[in-house]
């Protein structure tokens, strides 16, 4: 009865299986791209391990343990591409974190819907450009000799700047060339978020004889709290990470101090040296670090009250 | 809405929005200003925010270059089919693990969204895109990067609001899962095809480092790796400088030019699809 009962249920699973045919159809392209493009690099990670030679390749090649690891922690630039990282990234979460907040609670103010609109068009359009794009302009804007705002500068007297030729200045204006791209799009979210803050708290602080800002710093800040605590931890994830682009394209051989990060860095080892081994050693540290940050966050995010950011 | 009265401090807020607004736009027009203006303004630094000694020399020679012409019907090529791609895998993908009740869903949607925390680094990939033959070839820029796992969970998200009373009826009425999504399905899902469709296409227009990383073949290059090439030396460089500071000069209008011809797809097509994106972020944000 028992053997026969679970014939059926296999055979009715097949049946099941059977009705959804299109969907593992449709579902077949997707795990074929995942398998090879993702997950069998995974398996490539292998080489770290190895002592690659192109030769042999990365089945071929010799196991050497934790040889590239320690060759790699025991490397000047390897440290100095964390540190850059990290300083980038940090001095850019702390200028477009509380900008873009700002500038949401501004736009949230506009009563004028066509002006908002327009306003908001404006603000997203430089996160559609390429880097390359944004790199061209800024070198147009920023060049020490003939740059516009150096032009400016030197028509009012004042000495002209080095604005991509020192580390300093590089620096600066890294972190403005990012802020330019991504504040506007970065208000998306806030504004949604806002869009639902209870109106009848608004009513109440004002028959209070709350002040505007009074109402935005004791009403509106509260209100959207969880999404802010949730933007910071997704933010603070990332922080070991820095798409390529925007440091390789507005560096110069004059500020690679500052300017190489871990993703330029391995891209330099393993691409324009071949040194296949160390950059995807370095590529594991970085991915493993990742993954502890994000799962520090959102144990903090939870602790703290906050929907998990996984 | 309790004050509509005009305050100082709304003022204040419309002038400070409008000059971040300006901000936001000038480099814009500063790109204008130069890719117009005669050499002559350009080279004493002249050129702020309106052209100077308005010409539109440096436009004609851009498009006499047929490198230029070349490299923009290769990126034209790139994101059609890219974006093509990308919008049937992510459709596909979407729509079938949006489906509560089908089996090894929880499997296959896990399997996709741990790439987003993991993956095989830079050499690994590199090692598997000339495995499989793409190295060199335009396949390597949108294959590879065909779909994005965020791509996917906003569309994921946004079939699994879609009301479910007309995909069941047709269900009963013995419809497959295929003609559901192409006769009920994707009919309702136009906004979310179009943001998806933008994404995917300015990623596949704005790609530089795809392209320097797999393309060797200079007949092959992708519009921004050769706008890299003209705006930061390579070729015009030389050239200018053996032909003299005019030659030089000339080139800070035709970068500026060039710069312009290679984002103007991107602003034209912007406006259009401006209203569908906002909400397609927003779909996204909701954790699905």
């Amino acid at each position: 009865m028992k053997v026969k009962m679970t014939k059926k249920e296999r055979k009715a699973v097949l049946v099941k299986a059977w009705n959804y045919k299109w969907l593992y159809i449709m579902l077949l392209p997707v795990i074929l791209y995942y398998v090879v493009f993702k997950y069998v690099p995974m398996y490539g990670i292998t080489i770290a391990f190895k002592d690659y030679n192109v030769f042999k390749g990365v089945f071929g090649s010799e196991w050497c343990g934790f040889d590239v690891f320690r060759k790699i922690f025991g490397s000047k630039n390897f440290w100095l591409s964390v540190r850059n990282t990290l300083l980038l990234n940090l001095l850019t979460l702390a200028v477009s974190f509380p900008l873009t907040i700002i500038v949401s609670l501004m736009l949230n103010e506009v009563i004028n819907v066509r002006f908002k609109k327009v306003i908001q068009s404006v603000l997203y359009l430089p996160h559609f450009i390429s880097w390359v794009v944004v790199a061209g302009i800024a070198s147009n804007l920023f060049s020490e000799q003939d740059g516009t705002v150096n032009m400016m500068l030197m028509s009012l007297g004042a000495k002209a700047i080095p604005f991509l030729g020192e580390e300093g200045w590089w620096i600066f204006t890294y972190v403005l060339c990012n802020v330019w791209k991504e504040i506007g799009w970065g208000t998306i979210i806030y504004l949604a978020a806002l869009t639902s803050v209870d109106e009848t708290l608004y009513e109440a602080a004002y028959l209070d004889g709350a002040t505007k800002f009074q109402r935005i710093i004791y009403v509106t800040l509260p209100s959207i709290k969880s999404v802010v605590v949730t933007m910071l931890i997704l933010q603070i994830s990332k922080m070991m990470t820095i798409g390529l682009d925007a440091p390789l394209l507005l560096g110069n051989k004059r500020v690679m101090g500052v300017s190489e990060v871990i993703s330029t860095y391995t891209y330099r080892l393993g691409i324009e040296s071949a040194k296949y081994s160390d950059s995807t050693a370095i590529g594991l540290f970085q991915s493993l670090i990742n993954i502890i940050i994000l799962l520090a966050a959102d144990k903090f995010a939870k602790a703290i009250g906050e929907e998990g950011i996984i | 809405m309790i004050d509509r009265k005009l305050t100082v401090g709304k003022i204040i807020n419309y002038i400070l929005l409008v000059l971040i607004a300006f901000v936001c736009l000038y480099p814009f027009l500063n790109v204008l200003a130069y890719s117009v203006s005669g050499y002559n303004a350009v080279l004493s630094g002249r050129v702020t925010f309106y052209p100077i000694d308005f010409t539109m020399e440096a436009y004609k020679q851009i498009l006499g270059k047929t490198q230029i012409w070349r490299a923009m019907s290769t990126t034209v090529q790139v994101t059609l089919i890219g974006t093509a791609l990308s919008l049937v895998l992510t459709t596909f993908a979407a729509y079938a693990l949006s489906q509560d009740d089908l089996p090894g869903r929880k499997i296959i949607t896990g399997f996709i969204l741990f790439t987003m925390y993991f993956g095989g680094g830079l050499i690994p990939t590199f090692l598997v895109v000339k495995g499989v033959g793409l190295y060199d070839t335009l396949g390597a820029l949108f294959i590879p990067q065909s779909v994005n796992v965020f791509n996917f969970i906003v569309m994921r998200t946004f079939f699994k609001n879609l009301p479910e009373s007309l995909s069941e009826a047709a269900r009963i009425d013995g419809a497959s899962y295929m003609q559901i999504l192409v006769k009920i399905v994707l009919p309702l899902s136009l906004p979310i095809i179009a943001t998806m469709g933008l994404f995917y296409a300015v990623g596949y227009w704005n790609t530089y480092f795809d392209a320097l990383l797999y393309i060797q073949n200079p007949d092959k290059y992708t519009l921004q790796l050769r706008l890299r090439g003209l705006l930061f030396g390579e070729e015009l460089n030389s050239a200018g400088n053996l032909e003299g500071v005019g030659m030089q000069v000339m080139t800070q209008s035709l970068k500026m030019a060039t710069v312009l011809v290679s984002t103007l797809p991107i602003l034209v097509v912007y406006p259009w699809l401006q209203k569908y994106f906002v909400k397609g972020v927003m779909v996204g944000s909701v954790k699905g």
